[in-house]
């Protein structure tokens, strides 16, 4: 799609692709977790290891490990995809098994750097990375992804478009009847990024909770990850889907063209994946240089150009960027703060307060 | 210190150093006050933060309950990113909830009602600044005691005592430097007239010996004073020199002149008879000028302070004896008779054997030559002493110490030069004797003593 892509000789393409098919091919991936490898190529230089843990789905990671294993040919690199309570919970069995965590429960990483489990990262682009995504020099935040409604295009038909949160209230206090059953979001008791959003959007209005005493009332489905809302809405039970991770829903979503991303007017949350060195990385070396180029302009341009994640990398424009978005919807942006609010997110009382009080909204119908 | 030892640097020293560690000192209160401060600033977030916190406490299904407010927290965390920990925990010390099991604060509250302790903790290998909220519910009939512990890093407490310290360095540095400046000026000041006294001295003119007249300090007027005294006793002594070559030169001309009176008045006569009477007299004049040059030259060297002998060891009884077989045909024709008494057991004594002997030649020569019959030298053993006893007529107790002046002579005649006395007076002094004159045997004529110190140099 870019014409830098051409630049690569056609032959090391193909190579890469070839080896990347040949390891697939053999049983690499289990099916317990999925997991991606890269050997060192033998040339000369001492083969690095590096482990990478990371809640990040293995298509839109492989192109930042090609480009990486391209510069770096000599690092073997092993990653393995696990969900971010797999992720968080392995690290706290083993936290000197993996080089480099990603993952976009925010509150969990930033409270594993909060309690001195990472180390500081110190390179030029370290240095230069925006204060408002990173925490000290440990934790750094590597994508930028808002957090979108979908539609589907007889909604609009019917409705007229939906455009905001308040929209979307309103539709769904008018024609709640005609919905019934037919809107899906994050089930926040199940769900941790679910919470989190929950928790973020109770703090942006308290008209958060129409919303949700809105949604109960439309007997509104609850799931448990943005990849079940989008087959729901995809197979045509649900029409109208809130809070979904927008990466997500716009690779899924590419080919289904009845089904539209809002990316709502008054407010757009944007989470991101937070990337960390644990203190006892095995391989700290290698792990620095990954965790460099993620936050370079190198990894961030492959970032922006073959992922949907969002880069951030202020020298970076046009599409797939952070830069491109806030032109987009400007003031509306409300990137989820990286700062010890997350800690709170992690409060067992105060989750129970949270779950609490979505539940009372939720149903407040009943009781009436 | 060995080279190089100077007032202004040893002053630069004593006052420097004391400076230096005033300097460090007030460095370190400094820092210390820094610290203080900045703590104080940032202990202001745990008291609002654990406020926040102690006020969402609640009493909800027959237990505390905190609905946590996520400000609470990011009040705890400034530009400098502090780590940040927080706990709530009941009056049995039961952590309810909170992301770290902080300790407690053991220390007594100084009330029952609500209270804020701080202090410094080490935690899992961090160092954090903890503030620990002791309080109670106060609810209608619920009184229930809980305590929220909160806790940061002190990234942001040590970079605003660093950034206060570094303001207070830069003060003391430039007040240190002032000082110094201040320093340096007051020891110019101060040694300034000591550098006016140098050149006062080096501009004089070598020969002259005026006082030095100069307005000095206390301290360096001291220091004048005893120099102009020194100059005054240079210039008693130049004086005495003086009168002393003036008397020498009378002394010589006087002989000369009669010499060479009496060789023109030889020279007009024809008469072989008359030439040999006057050769006659005039060797007897120039024997007598030569004594008198002779003595003149001992009494120079006596004189001169830098003179210092080798002394030896001389027996006193032998040194007597030796005078009297030296003088004793000499007195017999003048009809005088000339004895000695030694002592049994022999004294020895450090000296210069021609010296002694030359001075008991000059007494001798004296008692003859004014007039007395008997002399007699006696040796003395305590003190060790040599004596020369006559009976002539004496001096006067008053006049005896102006016999010791060169030229000075109690009587008029053109026998003596009046050296004598002064000449063995240099004498004694060089042996470190006294020379004592008192009454000889029966109160008549003269008694000369040389009393040596038991041990003399």
């Amino acid at each position: 799609m870019s014409p830098r892509r051409t630049s690569m000789t056609p032959f090391s393409r193909l190579a890469g692709r070839c080896l990347i098919a040949l390891l697939l091919a053999l049983p690499f991936t289990t099916h317990a977790t999925q997991s991606l490898r890269y050997p060192a190529t033998p040339n000369g230089d001492a083969a690095s290891p590096l482990v990478i843990h990371g809640a990040l789905d293995l298509p839109q990671v492989r192109p930042l490990l090609d480009a990486f294993h391209r510069d770096h040919p000599h690092i073997a690199l092993h990653y393995r995809n696990l969900t971010t309570l797999v992720l968080h919970e392995r690290f706290l069995q083993a936290p000197a098994e993996a080089d480099v965590l990603i993952s976009s429960a925010m509150p969990w990483q930033y409270r594993l750097a909060n309690d001195g489990q990472a180390q500081p990262l110190d390179t030029p682009a370290a240095r230069r990375w925006p204060a408002w995504a990173r925490w000290r020099r440990e934790l750094f935040a590597v994508t930028f992804e808002p957090i979108v409604m979908v539609v589907n295009e007889a909604i609009i038909e019917r409705f007229g478009e939906v455009r905001s949160h308040a929209d979307l209230l309103t539709l769904l206090e008018r024609r709640g009847e005609s919905l019934r059953g037919r809107v899906v979001t994050y089930d926040p008791a199940i769900s941790g990024a679910g919470y989190t959003y929950a928790i973020e959007e109770s703090r942006l209005s308290p008209r958060y909770w129409e919303l949700v005493a809105a949604l109960g009332k439309a007997e509104a489905a609850l799931a448990e990850t943005t990849g079940e809302m989008l087959e729901g809405l995809i197979e045509g039970r649900y029409l109208v889907g809130y809070n979904l991770l927008g990466s997500y829903a716009q690779e899924r979503l590419a080919d289904h063209p009845q089904l539209k991303i809002v990316v709502p007017e008054d407010y757009t949350l944007v989470t991101q994946r937070l990337a960390l060195i644990p203190r006892q990385a095995p391989h700290p070396e290698a792990a620095r240089r990954f965790l460099d180029y993620l936050i370079g302009e190198r990894g961030q341009e492959v970032l922006a150009r073959d992922t949907p994640l969002g880069a951030i990398h202020p020298s970076l424009e046009g599409p797939g960027t952070a830069a491109a978005l806030r032109r987009q919807r400007g003031e509306a942006l409300r990137p989820i703060t990286l700062g010890p609010g997350l800690l709170a997110t992690l409060d067992d009382l105060k989750r129970e307060a949270l779950l609490t009080r979505w539940r009372r909204e939720f149903t407040r119908r009943e009781r009436r | 210190m060995t080279r190089g030892d100077s007032l202004s640097r040893r002053l630069l020293a004593w006052l420097l150093l004391p400076l230096l560690v005033l300097g460090s000192l007030m460095l370190l209160q400094a820092w210390f006050e820094a610290r203080r401060t900045a703590d104080r600033a940032f202990d202001r977030l745990l008291e609002a933060a654990s406020l926040a916190i102690a006020e969402q406490v609640q009493w909800q299904d027959d237990r505390l309950w905190l609905d946590l407010p996520p400000a609470a927290l990011e009040m705890l965390a400034t530009d400098a990113e502090e780590r940040v920990f927080y706990s709530l925990v009941d009056r049995r010390g039961r952590m309810i909830t909170g992301n770290a099991e902080l300790p407690g604060d053991d220390r007594e509250a100084v009330s029952d009602d609500d209270t804020l302790l701080y202090r410094d903790i080490a935690w899992q290998g961090l160092s954090l600044r903890q503030g620990v909220r002791r309080t109670r519910l106060e609810e209608w009939q619920l009184r229930e005691p809980f305590e929220v512990r909160v806790a940061h890093s002190r990234e942001g407490r040590d970079a605003l005592a660093a950034e206060l310290w570094r303001a207070n360095l830069a003060m003391i540095l430039a007040m240190a430097a002032l000082a110094i400046v201040a320093l340096l000026l007051a020891i110019r000041t101060a040694l300034a007239p000591l550098t006016r006294l140098r050149r006062a001295i080096r501009s004089r003119d070598p020969r002259t010996l005026a006082p030095l007249e100069l307005r000095l300090p206390r301290e360096l007027a001291e220091l004048r004073d005893t120099v102009n005294e020194l100059l005054a006793r240079m210039r008693r002594v130049r004086a005495n020199q003086e009168r002393f070559i003036g008397d020498a030169s009378h002394q010589l001309r006087t002989p000369l002149a009669g010499l060479s009176a009496r060789a023109e008045l030889a020279l007009r006569q024809d008469d072989p008879a008359r030439w040999r009477e006057a050769l006659v007299a005039m060797q007897a004049t120039s024997s007598r000028t030569a004594r008198l040059a002779m003595q003149l030259l001992s009494l120079t060297r006596l004189a001169n302070p830098e003179y210092r002998p080798e002394l030896t060891p001389l027996s006193l009884n032998a040194l007597a004896r030796e005078a009297v077989r030296e003088h004793w045909s000499a007195c017999h024709r003048a009809g005088v008779d000339l004895g000695v008494e030694t002592v049994a057991a022999d004294v020895e004594i450090p000296g210069i054997d021609w010296q002694l002997a030359e001075a008991l030649g000059n007494l001798i020569d004296n008692a003859r030559r004014y007039g007395a019959r008997h002399v007699t030298i006696r040796v003395g053993d305590r003190p060790p002493s040599l004596a020369v006893e006559d009976d002539g007529p004496g001096i006067p107790p008053a006049r005896r110490l102006l016999m010791l002046r060169p030229f000075h002579r109690d009587r008029d005649d053109l026998e003596g030069s009046g050296l004598g006395l002064a000449i063995v007076d240099g004498i004694a002094r060089t042996h470190g004797a006294r020379l004592v004159m008192s009454a000889g045997p029966g109160g008549a004529g003269l008694r000369v003593t040389l009393v040596f110190s038991g041990d003399t140099p």
